[in-house]
């Protein structure tokens, strides 16, 4: 019954997240979580399934269940160049969520499907800040599911791969120049496909090695909805209701981790993300009618990023493990294109983790994670609006696997 | 007991979950001492905007902005602007009053409906609009603000004018007094400086056929240097520093560049004919003269005919004295459009002189602003003031554009977010981009930080 309710919670809270780089969110295991969030080096279970599916036909288990989700409780503060005005965001808490199920085929095969939001955000302004004609709020929405295969060629090599099938929705709401309450809302939704595949090595007893690539997954929005508040004035060029197209970029990663068995008791993993967020040169929006006015190509030239992360795992008894770890993220934003629409800063992350395990087929695993964005002065060049931004997410998760 | 533990976990980390401190910026004063602020000037300093003195165009003039943001570097007390007690304000359209322009829909000679600039209200009566002009606020002073409408530099250093301006008789501490009398009263510590626009503006605005370029040279009082350099030294009896703003190019203001100067589009090679037909003469005595002029339209766009009085006509032909525009002439936006399109004003008809700045006026008035920003300049210098490049800003405007704060300041009338509906006049945003640019300057003069302001936080033209 217990179970029933998380996932009706889990359900019905919404599943938006925020930065941790760009627009990317990786909280797709509280084990993982507790350990920097690192998991591709790692035998993770069903879990394996997103962090790598190569390790997937590791799994020690005949099945496997796991579902967690994080409560992303995010700050962003602002204050303006050679200003006193300051501005915060308001961003109602976000949750991601995971649910995983696999299966062992047989001794080489296991089969499984992963659900899980690895790209979101969400910042609500206040409608009359400073920087509202750039954004006043925006949320960005996905979710992945993902039917995964993997096998195990060697009681040491494994390789997995899953398809991608990835919905997403975006709205995002800026004033206009023509009085206070003008503005423009703009609401898609789509779905495409991309892949996920990795490859697992236990090279000894002790030391194991992982490597993953998740595509790319460009969410084409194609006839959203533009909601145009202008003065009727204005009416003739500038129609109330309209369409409009965009593409944003889910951008690929390659993982490659490493972990190690120091003791019997402890863990540690260790792994690079290499981020290839320089796919998203712009933002172009294209509009049905009135394109000609109304069309606008956006520079973000965002740069691929590397992301180094430490985790350990250290099992205290039968009942309760303790994991902590840490990562830096940096920016892939660049300094003459830096918009409040999406506040990514050069992150500096630690985490901390505590599985209990009071039978053996349950796990539930807590973890908590605090992201300091680094304070920079960013200024998006094409609009003049500059300032000084610093943020902060507190994000508490639980998880529940459950084996057998 | 899962949930339990995820609601404590939560509520624990709400409540530790912290906003990050920002703190960047400390308003210092620098060198200059900013206690008392006065502000002195025309119709840009006093807030005047849409043809109309009104109390939010007031409120939201940009020394009104600097008072505010004086604040932090240590300004005391009200800042006083003699307020217009009404939003539709009031203007003056050559002798006539009217209350300020507002966007609306109107309907030209041809039934066709279209936006432009109306009264906010019509049916305001030239009593009541005196009566509101004419009422003193001088209980109410002495003010900081007092900058009047239509004044000129020389116009501060007279006598009387209280009598002569009823925009400065509204609020003058006494009738006999000159503007800058009003500056030993308040004994500012600092003060802003912005006048010389209309000693060419008015020049202009009549299209070169009524008033006169004030000159460079001469007494206080009568030319443009002398004047300066008396309101300076009155406001240095106590202020011990101050800024100056310099005088932008009238090719970069809408109210000069918003009407084309071929306007006169003909379809009908009849017309053609006939107008050319209707000129030959011209066109022949022309020739006789030994004048260059000659009179042609075409099939298209054509340049409207104009009077121009200098040009030399033996006596007895005088009303020979017109000729087709130049593109480089600027045609002023208070041409009636009406006559334009109905009443064959340009082909038929020659428009009159006051509507246009001819190559000669104009270069007259390009060539004293130019020696009136030289001597502003020079003034900056000699009595260690800021001095805020206006001209600069504008003509950047102009030519490129300027972004701030995701606000396009262009040249271009009710679209270009800087000039309000009278085409001369700055809007609340145009204020802000002029604070800011006071700011700049003071800022680095002074080694101060004052706080900038958001542009976006106010408004440019308001459509309905």
């Amino acid at each position: 019954m217990r179970k029933q309710f998380i996932l009706t919670t889990l359900l019905a809270m919404s599943f938006i997240a925020l930065h941790a780089g760009g627009y990317q969110v990786r909280l797709q295991s509280n084990r993982s979580t507790g350990m920097g969030l690192t998991g591709t080096a790692l035998q993770m279970g069903a879990s394996s399934m997103f962090y790598n599916p190569g390790a997937l036909a590791m799994m020690q288990t005949k099945t496997d269940f796991s579902l967690g989700a994080s409560g992303i409780i995010s700050r962003i503060s602002f204050q303006k160049f050679e200003s006193d005005i300051t501005a915060e965001t308001d961003n109602s808490m976000s949750t991601p969520f995971y649910v995983y199920g696999a299966g062992k085929i047989n001794e080489k095969w296991a089969v499984g499907l992963a659900i899980y939001t690895p790209y979101g955000s969400s910042s609500t302004w206040e409608d009359s800040w400073a920087g509202r004609l750039l954004i006043q709020n925006i949320a960005l929405q996905a979710i992945f599911f993902q039917p995964t295969v993997a096998y195990k060629i060697t009681d040491k090599i494994g390789i997995g791969a899953g398809l991608v099938y990835a919905t997403g929705k975006v709205e995002l709401q800026k004033g206009l120049n023509y009085g206070a309450d003008s503005y423009v809302n703009l609401e898609g939704s789509t779905s495409n496909i991309g892949f996920n595949a990795g490859l697992y090595f236990q090279a000894s007893d002790e030391l194991s090695f992982g490597l993953n690539y998740r595509s790319e997954v460009v969410m084409e929005i194609s006839g959203g909805d533009a909601t145009f508040n202008v003065p009727t004035a204005v009416g003739a060029s500038i129609p109330a209701s309209n369409k409009f197209d965009a593409a944003l970029p889910m951008p690929a990663n390659l993982d490659f981790g490493v972990s190690y068995q120091a003791t019997a008791k402890l863990l540690v993993s260790a792994e690079i993300n290499y981020v290839l967020w320089g796919t998203y040169k712009e933002l172009e929006f294209k509009f049905e009618q009135q394109g000609e006015l109304l069309n606008s190509v956006n520079t973000r030239d965002y740069k691929n990023t590397f992301i180094p992360r430490i985790g350990a795992e250290y099992v205290f008894n039968d009942m309760l493990t303790f994991r902590v770890g840490g990562y830096y993220d940096p920016s892939p934003t660049n300094e003459k294109y830096f918009t409040p629409e999406t506040v990514s800063l050069d992150n500096v992350a630690f985490t901390l983790g505590l599985s209990i395990t009071p039978t053996e087929n349950l796990s539930i695993d807590l973890s908590y994670l605090q992201i300091s964005g680094l304070q920079a002065d960013k200024t998006y060049e094409p609009e003049q609006f500059g300032g000084t931004y610093k943020t902060a997410a507190y994000i508490p998760g639980i998880g529940v696997s459950y084996r057998f | 007991m899962k949930l339990r533990i995820l609601f404590v976990l939560v509520a624990s980390v709400s409540l530790w979950a912290c906003q990050p401190e920002i703190n960047e910026f400390e308003p210092t004063k620098g060198n200059a001492d900013f206690s008392v602020y006065m502000s002195a000037g025309n119709s840009l300093t006093a807030g005047f905007s849409d043809g109309a003195l009104f109390r939010s165009g007031q409120e939201n003039s940009y020394t009104a902005m600097l008072a505010k943001q004086f604040e932090s570097v240590g300004r005391q007390g009200a800042f006083k602007i003699p307020f217009i007690n009404s939003e539709d304000g009031v203007g003056t359209q050559g002798q006539t009053l009217r209350t300020k322009f507002v966007m609306g829909f109107a309907q030209d000679c041809l039934g066709n409906t279209s936006l432009a600039p109306v009264p906010a209200n019509p049916n305001a009566t030239q009593q009541e609009l005196a009566v509101l002009l004419g009422t003193s606020v001088a209980a109410e002073g002495p003010f900081h603000n007092i900058g009047v409408p239509g004044a000129k530099i020389t116009h501060l250093l007279a006598p009387g004018y209280a009598s002569l301006n009823p925009f400065y008789g509204r609020f003058a501490s006494n009738p006999a007094n000159a503007v800058i009398n009003e500056i030993g009263i308040v004994q500012p510590t600092f003060f802003t400086l912005w006048i010389g626009n209309n000693d060419v503006l008015s020049y202009a605005i009549a299209g070169g056929a009524a008033d006169a370029i004030t000159p460079v040279e001469g007494d206080p009082g009568f030319g443009f240097a002398a004047s300066l350099e008396a309101i300076i030294m009155t406001f240095k009896a106590s202020a011990t520093g101050g800024a100056i703003a310099n005088i932008p190019d009238i090719t970069d203001i809408p109210y000069f560049t918003t009407v084309p100067y071929n306007p006169i589009v003909l379809q009908d090679q009849a017309l053609v004919d006939q107008l050319n037909a209707g000129y030959a003469q011209y066109n022949g005595a022309m020739e006789q003269f030994g004048l260059p002029y000659r009179i042609n339209f075409s099939l298209g766009a054509n340049p409207m005919v104009i009077q121009d009085p200098t040009i030399q006509t033996p006596p007895g032909y005088e009303m020979l004295r017109i000729r087709q525009i130049e593109a480089d002439e600027l045609v002023l936006l208070s041409i009636p459009q009406d006559s334009l399109k109905c009443g064959f004003w340009g082909s038929q008809k020659p428009v009159p002189g006051q509507f246009i700045l001819t190559s000669d006026e104009k270069s007259a008035i390009e060539s004293t602003v130019s020696a009136y920003n030289q001597v502003i300049a020079n003034a900056a210098q000699n009595h260690d003031l800021a001095l805020v490049d206006m001209n600069k800003v504008l003509n950047q405007g102009a030519s490129t554009g300027i972004k701030m704060d995701g606000v396009l300041f262009t040249a271009d009338f009710v679209t270009g977010n800087a000039f309000s509906t009278d085409g001369v006049h700055l809007t609340p945003q145009g204020n802000a981009l002029a604070a800011n640019t006071f700011i700049d300057a003071i800022n680095k003069k002074y080694n101060a930080r004052i706080p900038k302001v958001n542009v976006a936080d106010y408004e440019a033209v308001r459509l309905p």
